[in-house]
This record gives structure tokens, C-alpha cells and sequence, in this order.
């Protein structure tokens, strides 16, 4: 079941030699029109909106690192959320008891999650499909209910009153459009190194688990390697996106590592784009703006989300960007051969 | 052992269940030869070929190459050793190209430290030049950047064989390279096979095409129920009488 429903939303950029330049040119248009709205926000004087679309670049760094795993290497990660939960944690109590510093609560964050996804990548990898899925599940839940039973650290309540990070030159997270163009930046470049990734030989190598794992062992790969590698990386990027959400809000929650979180990054990694990198970023920002806007009228708001979502895997089952991909470069080529000629 | 011997197997074996698969075998495949393992359906070949390529570990005896014991390592440490094999059932990456395929498995031709895998594949020069070579010499130039998926059944073949050489083994373990084959195709793959020889390359071969064997070979190894029935010059084998009555007469009969 679970398979079927994977072949079904197989990403649409797998080839991986091809020069993708419809992804490129969705990419630009997503981080300008990213751009241009923060400082539109910004000249109206609004600071609610600048808040949440900071925000839903900080999810759209989780979803981009269950793209890493889901579209490129095949792997679905159900409890990517530990990973997002835990540098959240660890940037908050940085930030609270240690120092205020940005740029330390981020680099813990992420060496913290980099540990955490070496342990959790030992035990999930080992095994695949579906059960690799709910180990990945199993690990988030048990790490959640362990900090939800913890009182040093909040326990259901969490850790509040997280002082605003220091990042340097005056700025500070609480400055609504510093700090989403601070997340901004940082976004842009992890999507960029991520790109960058697909086109070398390690890159190639998820794309061949994806394909055919038990043949990569016969051209002299072993996949476990490849597999815990990519695991550890996209917990750092889950980690680190994690660690930016305290900065924003204030505040951590066991909530952050619930199957809510995780279940809603595989949603915007397939309402966007499985596989695309971008498509996540755009699933991400336009889902987490719905989930605000429809919450704000209803408290049924799963409701719309859900039927969207069945709705996107029917009519476009490799997702926004994943539909729209293909129709760009086929534009884009005739477009190149006619100036050639 | 004498020094033209590269793979050995002495008393190798395996059981699944009550089920003796492999059965107490031991041969030998010699440098810059052909070997052949052949024998009735369910004789054991594709086991002891799993045994010897790292698919499947043997509960009894070694596996021997070039004097060195490999038993029981896993494929991409027997690569490495010069070890590679092809697959029966095609094994390929279908959604990926042709190219990349190739590229995939030309990347082992290049060592290197681990950052090497994080700078651009284009950097990877000899990989490269081994893809463009492979390309050549496999004719699937007209193809290369068509994903392997949608290859005919004779150039999906042809890929599986290249992509075991992708990483320019001593030793290439062939498990019926002509299987589906028309017979053209089939006549084509024994001349590849040859000049493959030629090149220095020792191959091992299990194949259910005895006339296919019985012309390519210069040993034969004839598996019944297990064990190893018989073995020698494919003319020797031929002439057997136990392997007349377990294999070549079952043969005459349903022919």
C-alpha cells in the first residue's frame, strides 16, 4: 500500500545527469517573490505576517530535509520531527541559560542533532520501507512522551521565555524583518548546497539507493554507509531548522516532536514536490500560511488541509512544483532551440 | 596450488532448510580462461554463484582469489579484490540513463578520500573517460541518455555486462549474460565474451545454453542436485556418462 502510494508521488527531477533548469528558474521566482514580500510586509508596517512566513521557512527546512531522505533516497521519514524538536530544545537552552548568541545556539543545535541522527540513523537504517517509517515514527514518539515526563525541562509545558537571539551588528530575532531575511538567507543556502549535492558522486549515490540499493553494493558502494550519511545530514537540517523556531516564538513545546509536525512535512514535501527541494519550500509556506489563514475561521482547519492534500495527490501526483516542472522545460527548450537557430 | 589458478573453492556449502543447496564444492577457475558452471534446473549454479560473489554466505569451505581467502565478504570489499558480476535477472538502475548507470559504477575506478564524493562528478576525469569507453565499446552510444528502463531487453543486457566491468575486475562472473537473448544477439555476446578473454580478463560463467558453453569454454564444472558432478574440457564433460544421463539426456529427450 505504502509502496504504491511512493511509486505514485516518485519525483519528477530523478534522472539526476539532467540539467534541471525548470527547478532553477522555479527556485529564483520562489526566493524573489520570498524577497520581495518581506520587504512589501515590512513598508506596510506588518508584522504578524513577516512572523508567520518566518516561520514557514523554518518548516520548510524540515520539509527539505524529509525531501533529502523521501524524494531523493527513498527513505519516508515519519519522526523527522526529533530531530526538528531536539535542536529546538538545545537552541533554547542555549539560549536561556548559556548564552544568547545566535551563532552558538545554532552550532549546538546542529552538532546536537548531528549525534542524535548518527544513534537514530543506527537504528532506523537498518531497516527498510515501511518499517524504516515507523521506526523513524517509534524513535520521535518516544523521545516526545520522555521530554513531555521531564519537569527540568518543562515538561508539558516546555521551556518558556527564550530571550531573543544576538546574531551580531545590532540584529536580534526579535526584529520581524532582520530575522526573516536572516532565515531567509540561511534557507537559500542550505537548498542551494543541497542542489549542489545532487550533481556530486555521494548525491548520485542516493539517487541509486532510490533506484536499486542491493545492486550499489556490486559497483562497489555500500549502502548502509550512504544511507547513515544522509540520515545524519538531514537530521542536521531538520536540527538546525529547529533551532531558529525558539528564536521566533520564545518558546519550545513537546508538541514540536509530535507526529503532528513530521506528518505535516511529509504533507508539504508532497503538495509541493517530492524530490524537487524546491517544491517542499513552496509547499511549506503555502500550507503553513492556509493552516493560519483557514485556523483563524475554524478550528476544523485539518479538515481543509487534509482535502487539499488527497486533492494534490490525485491531480498532481508528483506534487506543485513536480507537475509544473516538466511543461517549464519543455517551454524552456524549445525557447533554447529557437536561439539557436 | 599453482599460480594460474585465480579462484578456488575448496568444500563450499550452504543449506536453506532441510534444502542442501550447495554441497561440498570445490573447483578451480583458471587465469585468462573461461569456466563453466552449468547444470539441470535447480543443480545449484545461482547459489554457488551467490556464495562466490558475496550475495549469500557459505556455511562450509572457502572461496579462495588469486590465494587470497574472501569467504564470506560483502560485494563492495570483493570489488574491490577485482571480483564483479552481472546479474540473471536484469539488475540496473532503470531510472536513471544509460550514462549514469555507467558512471555509478566507473565512480569505483577512482579512489580517492572521502571529500572526493562532494566535489562535481564532471570533476571525476578517469570515471568519465571509463563511461565513454564503455559506451563504445557496449554500442549504446544512440542510447546513452535514455533512462535504462526503457532500453530493449538485448541493450539492457548488454549494460548489466558493462557495468560489472565498469570497475576493470581481474575475475567477471557472468550469471546467464544471454538469457532472453535472441539469437543473434546470443552469437554477438559469445564474441564480446572472447574478446573480453582476450583482453586478459578471467571470466566465470553459469549459463543454461550448453551449446553456448560447450563452444566458449575452456573448463566446464557440471552442478547436479547440489554437488559437483563432473568437470574438465567441455569435450571430456560431454563424453561423461554421468552427465549424459543427468543432464545431456534429459536434454535429447525434451529436443
Amino acid at each position: 500500500m505504502l509502496e504504491s502510494a511512493l511509486a505514485r508521488v516518485a519525483p519528477a527531477s530523478a534522472t539526476g545527469s539532467r540539467p534541471n533548469d525548470a527547478l532553477r528558474w522555479i527556485a529564483a521566482v520562489f526566493f524573489v517573490s520570498a524577497l520581495a514580500f518581506g520587504l512589501i510586509a515590512w513598508a506596510v508596517g506588518d508584522v504578524f505576517f513577516l512572523r508567520l512566513a518566518t516561520e514557514a521557512l523554518i518548516y520548510g527546512g524540515l520539509a527539505l530535509s524529509v525531501d533529502l531522505l523521501l524524494g531523493r533516497t527513498g527513505l519516508l521519514p515519519l519522526g523527522q520531527a526529533l530531530f526538528f524538536g531536539l535542536g529546538a530544545y538545545v537552541s533554547a537552552l542555549v539560549l536561556k541559560h548559556w548564552d544568547a548568541s545566535f551563532w552558538l545556539a545554532l552550532g549546538v543545535a546542529i552538532g546536537a542533532s548531528a549525534l542524535a541522527g548518527l544513534l537514530g540513523g543506527l537504528i532506523a537504517i537498518r531497516s527498510k520501507g515501511v518499517y524504516f517509517a515507523l521506526i523513524s515514527f517509534g524513535l520521535a514518539q518516544v523521545v516526545s512522551k520522555v521530554i513531555y515526563n521531564t519537569r527540568e525541562l518543562g515538561a508539558s509545558d516546555g521551556l518558556i521565555g527564550v530571550p531573543a537571539a544576538q546574531v551580531g551588528g545590532g540584529l536580534t530575532s526579535a526584529v520581524p524583518l532582520g530575522f526573516f531575511l536572516l532565515v531567509l538567507t540561511l534557507i537559500f543556502i542550505v537548498w542551494a548546497l543541497l542542489s549542489l549535492l545532487m550533481d556530486t558522486p555521494f548525491g548520485r549515490q542516493l539517487a541509486a539507493v532510490r533506484g536499486n540499493e542491493q545492486r550499489l553494493a556490486f559497483i562497489g558502494v555500500d549502502p548502509w554507509r550512504v544511507k547513515l550519511a544522509v540520515f545524519v545530514l538531514a537530521a542536521m537540517i531538520a536540527g538546525a531548522s529547529g533551532a531558529l523556531y525558539p528564536m521566533l516564538r520564545g518558546f519550545v513545546s513537546p508538541e514540536l516532536m509530535f507526529f503532528q509536525v513530521s506528518g505535516n512535512a511529509v504533507i508539504n514535501v508532497i503538495v509541493g514536490g517530492t524530490g524537487t527541494l524546491i517544491g517542499p519550500l513552496l509547499g511549506s509556506s503555502l500550507l503553513t500560511g492556509l493552516r493560519s489563514v483557514v485556523g483563524s475561521w475554524t478550528e476544523h482547519h485539518h479538515i481543509a488541509i487534509g482535502l487539499l492534500f488527497v486533492a494534490v495527490v490525485i491531480m498532481a501526483p508528483r506534487g506543485l512544483v513536480g507537475g509544473l516542472a516538466p511543461w517549464l522545460q519543455a517551454r524552456l527548450d524549445r525557447r533554447g532551440a529557437k536561439d539557436r537557430i | 596450488m599453482s599460480t594460474d589458478v585465480l579462484l578456488q573453492t575448496r568444500n563450499l556449502g550452504v543449506r536453506f532448510g532441510a534444502l542442501q543447496a550447495v554441497d561440498d564444492v570445490s573447483f578451480e577457475a583458471r587465469r585468462g580462461a573461461i569456466t563453466a558452471v552449468i547444470g539441470p534446473n535447480g543443480a545449484g549454479k545461482s547459489t554457488l554463484f551467490n556464495l562466490i560473489s558475496g550475495s549469500l554466505r557459505p556455511l562450509t569451505g572457502q572461496v579462495m582469489l588469486d590465494g587470497q581467502d574472501i569467504t564470506g565478504q560483502p560485494p563492495q570489499r570483493l570489488l574491490a579484490a577485482g571480483l564483479a558480476r552481472s546479474f540473471q535477472i536484469t539488475n540496473l538502475f532503470f531510472e536513471l540513463p544509460v550514462r549514469e548507470n555507467l558512471r555509478l559504477a566507473a565512480q569505483f575506478v577512482e579512489p580517492g578520500p572521502w571529500w572526493r564524493g562532494l566535489r562535481h562528478v564532471r570533476t571525476s576525469r578517469s570515471a568519465m573517460q571509463r563511461v565513454d569507453e564503455l559506451i563504445a565499446q557496449f554500442e549504446l552510444a544512440a542510447d546513452a541518455d535514455e533512462l535504462a528502463g526503457f532500453l530493449s531487453h538485448g541493450q539492457q543486457r548488454r549494460l548489466e555486462i558493462a557495468m560489472a566491468l565498469a570497475s576493470r575486475p581481474r575475475l567477471l562472473l557472468l550469471d546467464e549474460p544471454t538469457q532472453g537473448m535472441s539469437h543473434a544477439d546470443t552469437e554477438d555476446t559469445a564474441q564480446l565474451i572472447r574478446s573480453l578473454v582476450q583482453d586478459g580478463l578471467s571470466i566465470l560463467i553459469v549459463e543454461h545454453d550448453v551449446d553456448l558453453v560447450m563452444k566458449l569454454s575452456d573448463h566446464v564444472v557440471v552442478m547436479h542436485q547440489g554437488a559437483k558432478l563432473s568437470q574438465g574440457h567441455p569435450d571430456v564433460v560431454r563424453a561423461d556418462p554421468a552427465v549424459q544421463a543427468a543432464y545431456f539426456g534429459q536434454e535429447v529427450q525434451h529436443a
